[in-house]
């Protein structure tokens, strides 16, 4: 046996005031899981009408994102509790025009209180200033009216005309972060 | 993390992880009638996902597939390991070649390197293989394997699989 490879190796962990973003690990699939089967992942590909099969192919594929291109979506956990409470970070599908900024709140106890603008604002810098790229995008279904508003928290600015993924997609434009 | 990919080589091939690099060719085969006995053809964005999907799930098993590479030149020929997604009766020990690497014992070499790995560095005890009654090579390579036909079962992408039991490690 030769030098094996380790997927997430090189997966940095980032620290807020709250939260640790860190790679995805064994233990997480199982309340991620019950997020993805829940109505609150249907606005992620899952939802309970597609159930369990699915919620695991998804899963899969964005832990198997990080080991094909480098970088990927985050789990964020609680500094205090070390529990997994969201997903954050940047992922780039086939067929999407290009790097989008995505994020998830697990649980409908951990909705409202700035997880994901903690974590996204902490991702956008990174992105920035470690990875040099240029300001990331993101693609929100009007109806998804959370994200739109976390969307605008950040500061992301509607982008009219982007091609986006799917037809009735909403663009935003996350700023530069200071 | 401790979880890691390994490498395994073989006379003439190298089982190692996916990799960017081998999107286009498992892309290809994905979206090619080749895939008509694995629940395809897909579409590009799919076989895309789905090449995260084999990378992603060592993370969640410890174990998974490999790449199957030619040891000079690293080209993708195949996808051979071990496969365990919800709704799977068992692990499945699986392979799939891409069109210009058939015929020449590929997937033989690269079966019986990872059922090897299985038993020996994974401890597993049994291992089976799903397919398709329709899929005649595959049908064929089972049988060069050892392996003895055990009931079928159905999946909602998949179809009707046949199972097969490979002999297990002491065999």
């Amino acid at each position: 046996m030769t030098a094996a490879f380790h997927p997430l190796a090189n997966t940095p962990v980032l620290i807020t005031d709250r939260l640790r973003l860190r790679a995805p690990e064994p233990s997480d699939l199982a309340p991620w899981m019950a997020f993805l089967v829940s109505p609150r992942g249907t606005w992620h590909g899952g939802g309970p009408e597609h159930g369990e099969g699915r919620a695991w192919r998804i899963i899969a594929t964005m832990i198997g994102h990080w080991s094909i291109h480098g970088y990927g979506t985050f789990i964020a956990e609680d500094r205090a509790t070390n529990r997994p409470l969201a997903a954050v970070g940047a992922f780039f599908p086939a067929n999407w025009p290009e790097r989008e900024l995505g994020w998830s709140v697990w649980s409908d106890a951990n909705e409202g209180q700035g997880y994901a603008a903690e974590a996204a604002t902490e991702i956008l810098r990174h992105c920035a200033a470690d990875l040099g790229w240029p300001p990331l995008i993101s693609y929100i279904d009007p109806e998804n009216a959370r994200s739109v508003a976390l969307a605008e928290r950040l500061g992301a600015v509607r982008e009219h005309g982007a091609p986006t993924p799917h037809p009735d997609d909403m663009a935003f434009r996350h700023r530069v972060p200071a | 993390m401790t979880t890691m990919i390994p490498v395994l080589e073989t006379d003439r091939l190298r089982l190692r992880a996916p990799r960017a690099s081998d999107l286009s060719a498992y892309t290809a085969f994905r979206t090619s009638d080749r895939a008509r006995h694995v629940g395809g053809p897909f579409t590009v964005a799919q076989a895309e996902q789905q090449l995260h999907a084999i990378a992603g799930q060592w993370l969640i098993l410890g174990y998974g597939r490999w790449i199957v590479a030619d040891r000079q030149t690293d080209a993708p020929l195949g996808i051979v390991g071990l496969f365990f997604p919800v709704h799977w009766p068992e692990p499945e020990l699986a392979w799939s070649l891409f069109a210009d690497a058939e015929g020449r014992g590929i997937a033989f070499e690269a079966a019986q390197a990872a059922r090897t790995h299985a038993y020996g560095t994974l401890g597993m005890t049994t291992l089976i293989s799903c397919v398709s009654p329709e899929n005649a090579r595959s049908l064929a390579l089972v049988r060069r394997m050892g392996a003895t036909p055990e009931g079928r079962f159905d999946h909602p992408d998949h179809g009707t699989l046949h199972i097969w039991r490979h002999p297990g490690p002491t065999t």
